[in-house]
């Protein structure tokens, strides 16, 4: 069983063309933080062709946030709008990058927001 | 706006009294505002613990302003020995000068103190007044006074600083300050702003000395003017209304943080400052033969937050145009849905509208290939989502019922869609102008498919879509006994039979069939909707039509713009121009600056437009509807390569040229004389 993080960007990469991505090139890079553990994840675009890996490389926008909201995020519990909006995430570098990033989160389950 | 001075610079502004202080209560709009928030809600200066009286303001510029002020009783003026000057630009906080004069011919000790303090509202909370969740510090450190505001991870600091010697304490700023006989003394004062923690606090975008706009050369309102088209004409109050709206559009340019760096119009000033899809659209489309690069802004920002999935608290889905952005607390912790909001029914297919409109007038194909994506996922919106009904037609119906909004069209207040009879509707509603708006995002949407995106199929479908379209409209819509179109279908499919403004923006979608068009005409010029000024937003006589109530009953100019158009598009060039003279002569009563809304009371016993009281001017569509109203005089109309000029104008206008239009054909000139008889008598009537 895998998390829902890594399945999120298996999926992703297993696409290898997001038209959502179409107008982004560059590189996104995502640091989440576990605990110890700091899993990254490199998502380079190039208009919409998406390869994703772990490489450590300097990125056109870095995003840091708890693995753990990263998987609420992913699993459309929580909004990552107004994650950003509330400090939960640091973001450094080509904010339009995460804005058409951010359009591949899923909605809240059925639509509707679990409360 | 009642003795209180506005500058502003993007999403940041500062509202004071006239002596320049800041004195905000929960509910008092006052204060330093940055993305929604406010940072400062308390500035103020006293001499020798008195408070200042204003002699007088200056507003230098929209992001700068000047105050000159005495000491004083406040209710008897001593002869003045000292004057003190308050010099202060908004940008990235806001930086102050701070200058006291003594006239005497002896030295003065003088007190000098600023008390500062921070609230940290949401603007949400200083409209609706609530009580705040977070906790509040104040500290001072390294020659700053440093205010903050924290709830979890969400901080907000204020930094304060002087130039001159200063004691800092927790309450604010004092200065011993001693001057000679005819001697100055000078600081300069810098509140800037930061956002999350630890967060670095840059400088104030104006210190001394600098006074022209910096932010780039583009952003500079000398070559913003000077790239806009020039005004000649006879008429004054028009050359000044002209520049009045493009010095407003200026100060209404904001830059959303994805935009590099370029800018589109927000939708008011100060509250307004933030994107909305359908304010920024209808501004772009006004604008769009003067300052074009709002419109592939706009373009480009929407297209990037064009909704992606389905988010019931956010009114969001695949392919939906946002209604509204906001960065405030409340939006942060989703006790607003503004991250942003999508609850509108009519930004969506304005949005491929404003996409053919802007290619027809740059030919700037690249753009329309670039969005080719978002253009069509917003036409299957209209398809796909927006037909909650399932009778071929765009409704709205909210599905966040605590925050989100019940009339998703412009006309957004609670009884704003009513029937003949005062009646009000259940949901989902069908308001006719979306239908409107639906017909003509189909046949733009083929233009582009076709000639742009070479999709002949896609093309030839959403015509055939289109035209099914109009025809059922004509029959399901149209009002037999009245001759006119229902304001919308209620939740059974049945007419909401009221006569209201709507009706051109019929007119300018093109939905209306050439039979019908000459009935619709007379009634947007006869005395039931027509008041001498403009067009009342519901007619005369129904239930719910209040010459003060806000869309049931007042002119809206915006509006007016938008049927002038439609005037136009089905060849009533007279009348267009009857409406544009109107609306123009309204103008002249408010130096320019056309409000919001006015009064739909009948012109000839007002004699002057009634202001309609409203929290934000200058009003981004009301500023770009002079810009439209010239087009529509002029008979601007891109065909191919070429600039068509008709031009019919009202007679009292004499000659007009606008020169140096740019578009896919370089630059050219349009040339008019007024020759459309508009004698006040006949603007009170029906003339179609």
């Amino acid at each position: 069983m895998t998390d829902p993080t890594t399945e999120f960007f298996k999926d992703l990469d297993a696409r290898g063309h997001e038209p959502l991505l179409e107008k982004a090139t560059g590189t996104l890079r995502i640091d989440l933080s576990n605990g110890k553990r700091r899993p990254r994840w490199l998502v380079t675009v190039k208009k919409g062709d998406v390869t994703v890996s772990h490489a450590n490389a300097k990125a056109d926008c870095v995003v840091r946030m708890d693995q753990a909201l990263f998987e609420q995020i992913v699993t459309g519990k929580e909004n990552a709008t107004a994650a950003v909006l509330r400090g939960l995430v640091a973001v450094e570098g080509n904010s339009q990058l995460l804005v058409l990033f951010q359009r591949l989160f899923p909605g809240p389950p059925n639509g509707r927001k679990q409360s | 706006m009642n003795g209180l001075v506005q500058i502003l610079d993007g999403n940041t502004f500062v509202v004071s009294d006239a002596r320049g202080d800041i004195e905000a209560s929960l509910t008092d709009p006052t204060g330093l505002f940055s993305f929604d928030s406010r940072f400062l809600s308390t500035w103020i200066l006293t001499v020798d613990g008195e408070r200042l009286n204003p002699l007088s303001v200056d507003d230098l510029q929209y992001f700068e302003s000047r105050f000159f002020l005495v000491p004083g009783t406040g209710t008897v003026y001593v002869d003045a020995k000292t004057s003190v000057i308050r010099r202060r630009a908004v940008g990235d906080g806001f930086h102050e000068e701070l200058t006291i004069l003594n006239h005497d011919d002896k030295p003065v000790d003088l007190k000098v103190r600023l008390d500062a303090a921070s609230d940290f509202a949401d603007l949400f909370e200083v409209k609706d007044a609530l009580e705040k969740k977070g906790h509040y510090s104040t500290e001072v450190r390294e020659g700053r006074l440093l205010l903050s505001y924290d709830r979890g991870s969400y901080v907000r600091q204020t930094a304060i600083s002087a130039t001159a010697p200063a004691k800092l304490d927790k309450k604010g700023l004092s200065f011993a300050v001693h001057l000679e006989p005819q001697g100055e003394w000078t600081t300069d004062l810098d509140v800037v702003t930061a956002s999350g923690a630890g967060g670095t606090y840059t400088r104030p975008k104006y210190q001394r000395g600098q006074r022209k706009a910096q932010p780039n050369m583009e952003r500079g309102l000398d070559h913003w003017l000077s790239a806009a088209p020039r005004l000649e004409t006879d008429l004054d109050s028009l050359k000044a209304t002209y520049r009045r709206s493009l010095v407003d559009l200026a100060a209404l340019r904001f830059s959303p943080p994805v935009a590099g760096g370029r800018s589109l119009p927000a939708a008011g000033l100060p509250w307004f400052m933030t994107m909305f899809g359908r304010d920024s659209i209808f501004t772009s489309l006004q604008a769009l033969p003067f300052t074009p690069e709002l419109a592939a802004t706009t373009i480009q920002v929407l297209g990037d937050w064009q909704g992606s999935r389905v988010d019931d608290f956010r009114d969001e889905d695949p392919g939906r145009i946002l209604h509204e952005m906001r960065y405030g607390e409340m939006t942060a912790f989703e006790e607003r849905p503004h991250s942003p909001y999508y609850g509108a029914a009519d930004a969506t297919p304005l949005y491929v509208v404003l996409l053919d409109e802007y290619e027809r007038w740059t030919g700037d194909r690249r753009l329309v290939r670039a969005f080719e994506r978002e253009a069509r996922a917003a036409l299957a919106w209209i398809d796909d989502y927006a037909d909650l009904m399932d009778n071929g037609y765009i409704s709205y119906q909210r599905r966040n019922e605590d925050t989100g909004l019940e009339n998703q069209c412009w006309k957004d207040s609670w009884d704003s869609i009513s029937y003949r009879d005062g009646r009000i509707p259940g949901f989902p509603r069908a308001t006719c102008e979306l239908q409107g708006y639906a017909y003509d995002a189909k046949m733009r949407g083929a233009r582009l498919a076709r000639d742009i995106w070479k999709d002949p199929a896609f093309a030839d479908e959403l015509e055939q879509q289109a035209a099914d379209l109009k025809r059922r409209f004509n029959r399901d819509f149209w009002v037999e006994d009245g001759e006119y179109f229902a304001l919308g279908l209620d939740n059974e499919g049945k007419q909401i039979d009221a006569l209201a403004s709507n009706n051109g923006h019929l007119l300018w979608s093109g939905i209306v069939d050439k039979s019908k068009a000459k009935r619709v005409a007379r009634h947007l010029m006869g005395p039931r909707l027509f008041s001498g000024w403009g067009v009342r937003t519901l007619a005369e006589g129904q239930g719910r039509y209040n010459p003060i109530g806000y869309h049931v009953g007042t002119v809206w100019p915006f509006d007016c713009s938008f049927i002038a158009w439609g005037l136009r598009r089905y060849g009533f060039k007279d009348e267009a121009a009857v409406i544009a003279a109107g609306i123009l002569d309204a103008a002249e009563f408010f130096d320019g600056r056309l409000p919001e809304a006015f009064g739909g009371y009948e012109r000839g016993v007002t004699k002057y437009p009634v202001q309609y009281p409203t929290a934000c001017s200058p009003q981004a569509w009301s500023t770009g509807t002079p810009l439209l109203l010239l087009r529509t005089m002029l008979g601007l109309e891109p065909q191919g390569d070429h600039l068509i000029v008709d031009p019919a104008l009202a007679e009292n206008i004499g000659l007009l040229a606008l020169l140096d239009i740019p578009g896919r054909w370089g630059r050219v000139d349009a040339f008019a004389r007024g020759r459309v008889e508009v004698a006040p008598e006949l603007r009170r009537r029906a003339r179609a």
